[in-house]
């Protein structure tokens, strides 16, 4: 899932300033589970911005907006609201922002596509509506097999791949005591699992090519470049 | 000259730490901290030159460090990984060898979050143990990609090691590899626990590098709180405070001083140096260096 916060209104508002005629695209997929873009947000956003004397031209929330075979379906029928707004507000992640822009472009239009949100990490859901803790980072080059299936990538501030920092403390972070040393944890399970002596390898520097961006994923055949 | 020289030499090695100044020593000028180290001279070995100690940003440890060498000290260069991807950690190590640095010490460092900067983005390409690896490769004439330098550099390479983490031998695998990876002597963090440190020094005894006990002289019972409070990897005693909250303010210094020394005359015997983090009273190391070296032997 990607998680997503909301922009303080204020922002939102900032945004949106000069535009009379908002169209609003949520996203019923991990925006929804964030509480952040779902149909629910995106109506309650719709009052707010009413309040604010801005006019609603449409509200729609695809299953998945970053996905063109969601998305499309349901914004392409919509063209002629997307063409009487002034400009669209998206409450998804960063990727339903931009495919959003891309199914405007793809209709011919072009008008502002501003988001709500914040998007902030590929992430779990633990505690289904309560929490969301950041996993994994994309790095392009997975080494849960030898880390316990824990990522130091992510959950470890520094992402150091040979060990913890000095800074741990009773198996807190330095960085926030309220928040697990990965390196304690991922020891931990490796002793659970008879599997320490992994840990006493060298691992050599991380290998960045492999998250050089804007990766494209070639899905047939599996290639990434 | 080379810090691994004098652990050859069998000496007991001594060394203090200045942290730069956070503004430009341009000609010597606001460089009190060279004034600081050049009054211990004669007393220390080495001092060393902190890099953005803290995370918070000041002169550069490697414009410090020439500087201090140009004093006529022996720095020895910290290098962190926070601010530097690969290449400008292996561009500054053959800096520091051809600026007539000998000796660097491989840390992590600092969380940015820590410091006076928490909203820049910290690098930590490279952790501790690679920079070792990599800076181990340059000495022998060839970067991390393998590509030859047309000179290699001659640096000793020193490291850190927590003895106060739990589970120390989740520690102690993070030593190893350091070891593996070049490290050819260690500075503990400041430890004020002589049975944890007795506990840590038999744990490594085999592993073959030369220790220096490291030391942050307490300087109040306020600091000894702070630090068990905010500093993460540092556990300060609470008989230790109250010792200290024992005095009036004005002798604090001296209470400090006896701590420090009670401290020296346990645990030097256990290591092959100390070294001194004084935070400013540097007026203290020379009778604690002679205290150390004479429990040494």
């Amino acid at each position: 899932m990607i998680g997503t916060a909301k922009k303080p209104f204020d922002e939102i508002l900032a945004a949106l300033q000069g535009f009379q005629k908002i169209g609003m695209v949520g996203c019923d997929g991990c925006a929804k589970v964030c509480l952040t873009g779902g149909s629910d947000e995106v109506a309650a956003l719709a009052q707010e911005l009413k309040a604010q004397g801005k006019e609603i031209v449409f509200e729609a929330s695809p299953e998945r907006t970053c996905n063109m075979a969601k998305a499309k379906p349901i914004l392409d029928p919509l063209k002629d609201q997307i063409q009487a707004s002034d400009a669209l507000l998206v409450l998804g992640c960063g990727g339903a922002v931009q495919i959003t822009r891309y199914v405007t472009e793809t209709l011919g239009l072009t008008l502002p596509v501003k988001t709500g949100l914040n998007s902030v990490g590929h992430m779990d859901t633990t505690v289904p509506g309560t929490v969301a803790v950041e996993q994994c980072q994309e790095c392009g080059d997975c080494i849960l097999n030898d880390t316990g299936g824990i990522c130091p990538v992510t959950k470890c501030a520094k992402g150091l791949l040979n060990g913890p920092c000095g800074g741990s403390e009773d198996g807190k972070c330095e960085v926030d005591p309220a928040r697990d040393c990965a390196w304690v944890l991922i020891y931990n399970r490796m002793v659970a699992l008879g599997e320490v002596d992994t840990l006493k390898k060298f691992v050599g520097a991380k290998d960045y090519s492999k998250a050089a961006k804007p990766r494209t994923l070639y899905i047939k055949e599996g290639r990434v470049a | 000259m080379k810090l691994t020289q004098a652990f050859k030499n069998k000496e007991f090695v001594i060394t203090s730490e200045v942290g730069p100044v956070k503004g430009c020593a341009r000609n010597g000028h606001n460089a009190a901290f060279i004034a600081e180290a050049a009054t211990i001279k004669s007393y220390v070995h080495a001092i060393n030159v902190t890099d953005n100690q803290s995370a918070v940003m000041r002169l550069g440890s490697l414009a410090a460090s020439v500087l201090l060498k140009h004093a006529g000290l022996e720095p020895i260069y910290q290098l962190t990984c926070r601010d530097r991807n690969r290449i400008a950690l292996q561009s500054d190590l053959l800096s520091a060898c051809t600026l007539g640095i000998d000796n660097v010490l491989c840390l992590t460092g600092d969380h940015l979050k820590l410091g006076d900067h928490p909203t820049g983005k910290g690098v930590f390409d490279i952790d501790s143990v690679q920079l070792l690896d990599i800076a181990r490769g340059l000495n022998q004439g060839h970067d991390m990609m393998g590509n030859d330098l047309t000179a290699a550099s001659d640096l000793a390479l020193g490291a850190v090691v927590n003895p106060n983490f739990q589970p120390l031998d989740l520690q102690l695998l993070k030593m190893e590899k350091k070891i593996a990876a070049g490290a050819e002597f260690f500075q503990t963090q400041a430890v004020y626990d002589p049975k944890l440190f007795e506990a840590f020094v038999r744990k490594v005894e085999g592993f073959g590098v030369p220790i220096q006990f490291g030391l942050v002289l307490l300087k109040s019972p306020k600091m000894g709180k702070f630090m068990n409070e905010h500093v993460s990897g540092i556990k300060v005693p609470q008989a230790l405070i109250d010792e200290m909250a024992s005095v009036p303010e004005a002798g604090y210094k001296d209470k400090s001083l006896a701590i420090a020394t009670r401290l020296l005359k346990e645990i030097s015997p256990m290591v092959q140096g100390i070294h001194f983090m004084p935070l400013g009273w540097s007026d203290l190391v020379p009778q604690l260096a002679a205290t150390a070296q004479d429990a040494s032997r």
